[in-house]
């Protein structure tokens, strides 16, 4: 056991939706497969959105199934909360060193009843539901979370011992410590997502400071019929907001920020948050203040029409900055493009930043084998326009938000491109001319 | 197969005639629970003849809600299954293969939709929406009962890809097969390999020369041993099923066929072609389409002013969404009627492209850029788009309400575009264009022949449409069939070469074992009711899915025994080509046909439950 590395064909780096369908791509081709998350559980990004444009099919709906399919696929192995720490190249194939993190409960005993849940104690802010609701200080992470395993913050973790009395497989070692690991693979496939801007990153939208002033993942879960709320209410009182704008291009085309480009879902995950407010909230005024409508996707234009006709306000205008009133009311000071163009003043209930994407991961800080980043931060892929998925690194191949912001559609296409230049360059490895 | 659907008949009840349904009830989070009153539907159920257990979980596509089936499997002895949840486009699947491993026929399965069939549609009763669920599960359980074990067709499968389209879609997804080990056969209609890329300038966002493009991949694609290239050749008819399509093709007065396993559709796409007229085109020397623009632009010489067959362009506008996000009532219908409502992705990128190209090398001339919104997008383009503002293109926004009008050159006045600019509080404005350059969009290629041979979906905006654009993004409802770039819509050439890729991953898959699998709904025969009139076949749409065929008569229940030797029509059934749609069943008087895991006794107990609620 000690020796023995495990060897794969192929070594995927995020289980978000295009590495779920990267490895599902390889894996249906015989190819075995290696794919390792960093979160606790399986579905990316993906699994934490209420509904998904422009078919507003239900996320979970998307994503559980292939997330099953992936943890029950006789090729793929799986390790979740296991970062990769280094990957080196080494007699023509990867070597991967993975840190499984701690998660202080033993994952074979454990059966996932959550009776230790129910003992702890300690609520803290929950991830999931971007600090919109309390989680336990031991969990599982969320309902449909692969795998189904419990999981310590030791960071707010009392040591009380009651989850350990309630525990019936004896599986929770509070002493349990990071473990390195090797694996080897012939090619890689880098999904590694992304990030969104800081809420606090333009501090004169009030983000991270006003308790009205929203992201667009908070928005999400207030829509998920199982969020936090379980319905849309305001985080400063609760009460249900009768007025709701969203700001665009709050962190994209924004030099400012460093980040002039444009995030590509922005302007369609508003129009869908939207109309699920509007569905909601029948009575309540949803407004959109926009540069630019990009609805370029199949399908993309028509769902902003029916967002339009489902009377939601598209406002060409710029938002100067956020503030708030003695009801902590969001007060928004703006210029209308399409009236006089006079900054004005408008008091809203609540409001939604709608952040932009930034890089998931640093290739070079992260040691991915010499893999090299883009001035914009994303992985460089020098060989696109025909070779989107190649990187600067030959039989590493990149899918999804790793090489630049893209929606759900794009991000599942380019990851079946990804499998294909990964399966190529293993036969051709396998036939001795890499 | 089975013909009588009596319970009892499957391979767990078999020996004992107990037939114990589980039945499961979705929340889908809340889409169904929140109107739905799931509790009290699953109690109800759980009262119901046959039903073993009921029970209801957020999430039963979730791992931790399929588990929970087989659980119950192994421990509460249940060999039939319903699960009302969403669509059974979604999920159907997913539950047959998790009886599957609890070691079930997965065909012992019934799907009941209480979402886009009751919870969507009847938020504001929840009482009346219970009831109805309750009404659908209990047709569902009654169905279940009725099941019979069905085994999954197994067809062998040409290992071979034929891809239709010579183009940087067609050449990668062909690139991409043949990597993986499959040999390929590519049609190209043109006479050399390049598709659009032929007669392109420079690509955005690398500034690549097109045709160079088109060389590099021509030249893989050649040196792929297992790439046989069709040049020049007319395809004549494409038929056949999956695993073996054949593709019939006329080259240079010959006909050839290949058969495939799987087919790949690269088919491209065509520039919209502005109407005769349709700002001011028509007027070759005023006005070009941005494709015209960009073609000829790389070769134009540098100087102050671009010029343009023979006149000075002191002025030059770009005007976009031309044959794009049409709005009815404003722009002339297309010739089906409708009007291209669609967004065609690539124009504005491709007009700033040019526009910054023409700062650049023509200083003197001035840009206009008329647009809707500038959807500069993808990676690398919005750079175009500061360039372009940063050297002194104008931009203006027209009010959506109208359209723009083209003024032709008078006297002493220069051919003009005029229109209300939103970004100056609706002035109307009029903007000097000595050259109007139209970005027009994109359209589907015609491809009327394949579409009807082969029966593709074809959506509202005429492109080839995908099953699910996310579940299934390059594929269509056809087995076997796959996507690649723009057939499907609009891209870019980086995202049709991902398509393309992703549309290999998918035959690969198929072809990667020697049989494929198929769902085996299909029409059974009961050859001894059957009594060859044929009434079956004027109702078949899937031609050789049914053919008459010569049986001895010895034997033949329906007819009158005749004598040794003589011959009657029977039908028989090409089970591969059946698509399970039931219109042979609905015409055959002696019931001799019957579709597999839809028998008319299943649909008379579902509907005896119905109207029993």
């Amino acid at each position: 056991m000690a020796n023995a590395t495990l060897s794969y064909d192929v070594l995927v780096v995020g289980a978000g939706i295009a590495g779920l369908q990267a490895s599902l791509d390889l894996a249906d081709q015989g190819r075995k497969v290696l794919l390792v998350e960093k979160q606790p559980s399986i579905g990316g990004r993906m699994i934490n959105l209420s509904k998904v444009f422009p078919t507003l099919d239900c996320a979970s709906c998307i994503t559980t199934p292939r997330m099953a399919s992936v943890a029950h696929h006789p090729n793929i192995d799986t390790r979740t909360f296991a970062e990769l720490k280094g990957l080196r190249r080494e007699d023509g194939r990867f070597r991967a060193t993975l840190r499984q993190k701690a998660r202080f409960v033993d994952g074979a005993r454990c059966i996932g009843c959550r009776s230790c849940e129910e003992a702890c104690p300690v609520l803290v802010p929950d991830e999931y539901e971007h600090g919109l609701g309390a989680r336990k200080a031991i969990r599982i992470p969320f309902t449909n979370a692969i795998p189904q395993l419990a999981l310590l913050d030791m960071d707010h973790c009392t040591l009380c011992g009651l989850c350990a009395r309630a525990c019936p497989t004896d599986c929770i070692d509070f002493l349990q410590k990071d473990a390195d690991t090797e694996v080897e693979a012939g090619a890689v496939i880098l999904a590694t997502g992304h990030e969104l801007t800081r809420m606090d990153a333009k501090p004169h939208y009030g983000g991270a400071r006003l308790p009205n002033v929203l992201s667009p993942m908070q928005a999400e879960r207030l829509l998920a019929p199982h969020g936090a709320y379980g319905r849309v209410l305001r985080p400063s009182d609760g009460r249900i907001p009768d007025s709701i704008a969203y700001v665009q291009c709050a962190g994209s085309r924004d030099r400012s920020l460093g980040v002039p480009y444009c995030s590509r879902v922005c302007c369609m995950f508003a129009a869908k948050q939207a109309m699920l407010l509007s569905g909601s909230l029948p009575t309540a005024d949803i407004t959109i203040y926009y540069m630019d409508i990009r609805a370029f996707g199949k399908g993309y234009e028509q769902f902003v029409a029916n967002a339009r006709a489902m009377g939601i306000h598209f406002v060409k205008a710029k938002v100067a900055r956020v503030t708030e009133d003695a009801d902590h009311n969001p007060v928004v000071r703006l210029e209308r493009q399409e009236d006089r163009g006079l900054p004005e003043e408008v008091t809203h209930d609540l409001v939604v930043l709608s952040l932009g994407m930034l890089p998931g991961a640093d290739p070079v800080l992260e040691d991915f084998a010499g893999v090299r980043a883009a001035p914009d931060g994303f992985l460089e892929s020098p060989q696109a326009p025909l070779a989107p998925a190649r990187t600067s690194q030959p039989g590493v191949f990149a899918a999804g938000t790793a090489t630049g912001p893209k929606d759900i559609v794009d991000s599942i296409t380019e990851a079946g491109s990804a499998a294909m230049e990964a399966v190529g360059f293993l036969r051709r490895l396998g036939e001795g001319r890499p | 197969m089975n013909g009588t659907g009596r319970p009892g008949d499957n391979q767990l009840g078999e020996s004992t005639g107990d037939v114990r349904v589980g039945v499961y009830v979705c929340h889908c989070g809340g889409n169904i629970s929140d109107v739905v009153d799931v509790k009290a539907l699953a109690g109800l159920m759980a009262e119901y003849p046959h039903v073993a257990v009921a029970k209801e979980y957020p999430f039963m596509c979730s791992d931790p809600g399929q588990e929970i089936i087989l659980e119950d499997i192994r421990a509460n002895r249940v060999n039939r299954v319903v699960v009302a949840s969403c669509s059974p486009t979604l999920h159907e699947t997913t539950f047959r293969r998790a009886l599957q491993r609890g070691g079930l026929n997965p065909y012992l399965y019934e799907h009941v939709n209480i979402r886009e069939q009751v919870s969507w549609v009847h938020k504001d009763d929840h009482a009346a929406a219970t009831r109805k669920a309750l009404a659908l599960v209990r047709a569902g359980v009654e169905k279940a009962t009725r099941l019979d074990p069905l085994e999954a067709l197994r067809v062998k499968a040409e290992r071979r890809v034929a891809v239709i389209g010579g183009g940087p879609a067609g050449m990668s997804a062909a690139l991409a097969l043949a990597g993986a080990g499959l040999p390929v056969d590519l049609f190209e209609k043109g006479p050399a390999l390049g598709g659009r890329l032929l007669e392109m300038g420079r690509v955005f966002p690398t500034g690549e020369e097109a045709t160079a493009l088109a060389r590099r991949l021509a030249e893989d694609v050649a040196a792929q041993g297992s790439i046989r290239v069709h040049l020049g050749g007319e395809i004549t008819r494409v038929d056949g099923y999956v695993g073996n399509f054949e593709v019939r093709v006329e080259e240079g007065g010959s006909q050839a066929r290949v058969k495939a396993g799987a087919l790949v559709l690269a088919t491209g796409f065509d520039h919209y072609l502005p109407g005769a007229g349709e700002f001011g085109s028509g007027d070759a020397a005023r006005v070009a389409t941005l494709p015209e623009f960009q073609k000829a632009l790389g070769s134009l010489p540098a100087g102050k002013v671009l010029r343009w067959r023979g006149r000075e362009i002191r002025h030059l506008a770009f005007l976009h969404c031309v044959g794009s996000r049409q709005a009815e009532g404003l722009n002339p219908p297309q010739a089906d009627g409708k009007v291209n409502d669609y967004c065609s992705r690539v124009c504005c990128t491709a007009a700033l492209h040019a526009a910054s190209q023409v700062l650049d090398r023509f200083p003197g001339t001035q840009v206009y850029d008329c647009h809707k919104d500038i959807r500069t997008y993808g990676r690398g383009h919005e750079a175009y788009y500061e360039d372009a503002a940063k050297k002194g293109a104008l931009f203006f926004r027209y009010a959506e309400d109208a359209l723009p009008e083209y003024l032709p050159a008078s006297g002493l006045l220069p051919a003009r575009l005029k229109f209300r600019d939103v970004l100056t509080w609706m002035e109307e404005v009029e903007v000097p264009a000595d050259l109007l350059v139209l970005a027009t969009g994109v359209v589907p290629r015609a491809i009327k022949g394949l579409v009807e041979s082969l029966k593709l979906p074809v959506g509202a905006d005429r492109f080839l449409q995908e099953a699910h654009p996310k579940l299934r993004p390059v594929e269509v409802a056809n087995n076997g069939i796959f996507l690649a770039g723009t057939c499907q819509a609009p891209m870019t050439l980086d995202e049709a070469c991902a398509a393309a890729g992703a549309a290999a991953a998918k035959a690969a898959q198929l072809l990667s074992q020697a049989e494929i699998s198929l769902d085996p709904f299909v029409v059974e025969l009961k050859a001894e009711r059957c009594t060859g009139c044929g009434k079956c076949l004027e109702e078949c749409s899937y031609s050789g899915a049914l053919k008459l065929v010569d049986r001895p008569l010895a034997g033949l229940g329906a007819t009158p025994p005749g004598p040794e030797g003589l011959s009657a029509a029977v039908i028989a059934v090409n089970e591969a080509l059946c698509k399970g749609c039931g219109a042979c069943v609905a015409v055959c008087e002696p019931r001799a046909l019957e579709l597999a895991g839809w028998h008319l006794d299943q649909f008379e107990a579902m509907a005896g439950a119905i109207a029993a609620s």
